[in-house]
């Protein structure tokens, strides 16, 4: 009888512990729901503010309307524009033809070339995506692990160099340091090859991600890969150079944080080997951090490189709205503010999930 | 209360606050850029040549005496164009962020007193700004209202206010709760009295940093921005279109017309950043 009130008793707790296990999950999901919808809510907002300020724009431009009809028009002929380009309506209908324009992958037509922006953007689109993670690849490289050796030892070598190269990053110009580049890696000392875009005029790989290094090695062809990361090499470190410094700094106080934290030293006076402390203890917990800044870095690079692929003649989504401003061609610039303010918003959203995935005290 | 009066004069006049400026004017940083800013005023006048006037049988001419930073490709002398460069480039980023950063800062403030609605709306506001590269923002805005220096400043200002209002905004947010703020309010203070002279004087040392932090990024746009041919138009001496000009010819090893350019743009934002140093900070709201 004793033995059977233990058990029941037992199966009485287990079963408890059970729903308490059950309910605590449906709270999680309850919560990670909410904050999803509110986060996707936010993001949606943001979208349409930017689309309203895009299209805000497109009406500022001297109107769509005198582009197309040209400074010799007619009155009559301004009419039937008109008529033609949904002028006439309110501003809200226009606003909603332009939204859902948008939504079906509509970014308007260039002026100079006729063509659709989205298929101007798809086309490059590729180069400065592989530029940008290129040169995200480099910063992670070198700022990741200099900035954990400069917290483990604060005023050491590593945080001198680093603090030293973040405060070059941050004073010097990217355009002007690309030209410098030039000027020593090519004209001085001829190690790298003239800016002349992705691989100068020599024929690029079949297209099949439109990245050509990737694209190079699925044709076999190891002589153009070589090519391909040779011009690449210049615009990617002048990008990195000017990028990495948050990533450096905010991978040094990551750790330092954790380093300073309580379970470290609890973890430290358990007699833990040092390297086990810093890659299982250490690294899990200052990863969030890193991970979100080094995914801003490329969100923002998408549309902040700009200046670097002027300087390199690099065929990117940059160089094409420069080109299309001096023609006063909007459609392509607002074409490619709109992708990379997207872009943006999105990795962003994404960065801020990840984080609250790998960090449970956000959870709560 | 006389001898209020009296501390209060002495602070001003005395030794103390002198001291406080000499040491800062020992730091390397604050030499350079009180060095520049006396070039920006007077430097014009002590310019060897002018910058508007090409020699066109001198062009793309090294260093040399006559020609300290070499010619460009028109024959102007780099030199004095950099010098004249110096305060164009220091009074447009000076106006932009000036004008942006008080925007901001009030509206940080304001958001920070309020709460609620337009705390929210504000912070919106703050996100869709910043969504934007700073670059292709003020391409977007130029597509809208053409280029030049004066759209220039405008397009500064804007950038500038989404930083001071979210910083303004998050230091200032514990205010709200804060115990003088209620006895302010109990006392009768109208928000905007509340607003003006309890929260923003609150915030001076943030204001103070990224003042000098958002001085030193918009000599970086303003430059960014002429070199790809928007901005400052091209016959007028500007850092950015300077560097811009001499681009083309890098590749042939002629490196002075955008070298020297760039390395005064470093040595501003390098200055202007120095300025910002923690401990400068703190002594600067303790003295003030």
């Amino acid at each position: 009888m004793n033995v059977m009130g233990s058990t029941h008793m037992a199966s009485d707790d287990i079963d408890s512990l059970n729903t308490t296990a059950e309910t605590n999950r449906s709270a999680v999901i309850k919560q990670w729901s909410l904050y999803l919808i509110k986060r996707l809510g936010i993001l949606l907002i943001v979208l349409i503010s930017v689309s309203i300020l895009t299209f805000s724009v497109t009406r500022f431009a001297g109107t769509p309307l005198y582009a197309a009809v040209g400074v010799y028009s007619t009155d009559e002929m301004i009419a039937e524009r008109k008529e033609k380009m949904g002028l006439n309506k309110p501003l809200w209908e226009q606003y909603a033809t332009y939204l859902s324009g948008l939504a079906r992958g509509n970014l308007g037509s260039s002026r100079r070339t006729f063509a659709p922006v989205r298929d101007e953007i798809a086309d490059r689109l590729p180069a400065t995506a592989e530029l940008v993670i290129f040169a995200v690849g480099l910063s992670i490289l070198w700022a990741v692990p200099v900035g954990a050796l400069a917290a483990f030892r604060p005023k050491g070598w590593a945080d001198r160099i680093g603090s030293s190269l973040g405060q070059i990053g941050v004073s010097v110009p990217s355009f002007w340091l690309g030209l410098l580049f030039i000027y020593l890696l090519y004209y001085v000392l001829a190690l790298l090859p003239a800016p002349f875009g992705r691989l100068g005029g020599a024929d690029p790989p079949d297209s099949v991600t439109g990245f050509y290094t990737v694209d190079a090695l699925l044709a076999g062809d190891l002589a153009l890969f070589g090519e391909a990361v040779r011009y690449l090499l210049m615009p990617a470190l002048t990008l990195s150079f000017t990028s990495s410094p948050p990533i450096f700094s905010v991978t040094r106080s990551a750790v330092s944080t954790v380093l300073g934290s309580q379970f470290v030293e609890a973890a430290r006076s358990y007699g833990i080997p040092s390297r086990a402390l810093k890659f299982r203890h250490v690294a899990p917990n200052a990863a969030p951090p890193v991970i979100n800044i080094v995914a801003m870095t490329f969100g923002y690079l998408i549309g902040g490189a700009v200046l670097v692929e002027v300087v390199f003649s690099w065929p990117g989504i940059g160089t094409y709205a420069v080109q299309a401003m001096d023609f006063s061609d909007y459609d392509p610039v607002l074409g490619v503010v709109l992708l990379s303010a997207t872009i943006y918003v999105v990795v962003y959203f994404l960065a801020d999930l990840i984080q609250f995935l790998l960090d449970p005290r956000l959870r709560e | 209360m006389i001898s209020k009066f009296i501390d209060t004069q002495s602070n001003l006049l005395s030794s103390r606050y002198w001291r406080f400026i000499g040491r800062q004017l020992r730091r390397p940083p604050v030499l350079v850029l009180v060095g520049m800013l006396i070039l920006a005023i007077i430097g014009p006048w002590f310019a060897p040549y002018d910058p508007l006037e090409p020699q066109p049988m001198n062009t793309l001419a090294a260093p040399s005496w006559d020609h300290w930073f070499g010619t460009d490709d028109y024959g102007f002398d780099v030199f004095s164009r950099v010098i004249h460069a110096t305060r164009i480039d220091f009074s447009l980023a000076l106006l932009g962020v000036l004008i942006g950063g008080g925007i901001g800062s009030l509206l940080g403030a304001i958001a920070a007193y309020r709460g609620g609605i337009t705390d929210s709306i504000l912070l919106r506001f703050v996100e869709v700004i910043q969504s934007f590269p700073v670059l292709l923002f003020a391409l977007a805005l130029f597509a809208a209202i053409g280029g030049g220096a004066r759209n220039m400043v405008l397009a500064i200002a804007i950038v500038n206010i989404p930083m001071y209002l979210r910083i303004i905004r998050s230091s200032l947010l514990p205010l709200r709760t804060a115990e003088f703020i209620d006895a302010a309010r109990c006392a009768g203070l109208s928000g905007w009295n509340i607003v003006l002279k309890h929260f923003i004087p609150n915030a001076k040392g943030q204001i103070f940093s990224l003042f000098v932090l958002t001085c030193a990024y918009a000599i970086q746009i303003i430059a960014g921005l002429s070199f790809i041919g928007l901005g400052v138009e091209p016959p007028h001496p500007e850092w950015g279109s300077m560097i811009n000009s001499g681009a083309g010819y890098i590749m042939l090893g002629v490196w002075w017309p955008s070298i020297f350019p760039g390395l005064a743009i470093v040595l501003s934002v390098y200055a202007v950043n120095g300025l910002s140093r923690k401990q400068m900070t703190g002594q600067i709201r303790s003295s003030i």
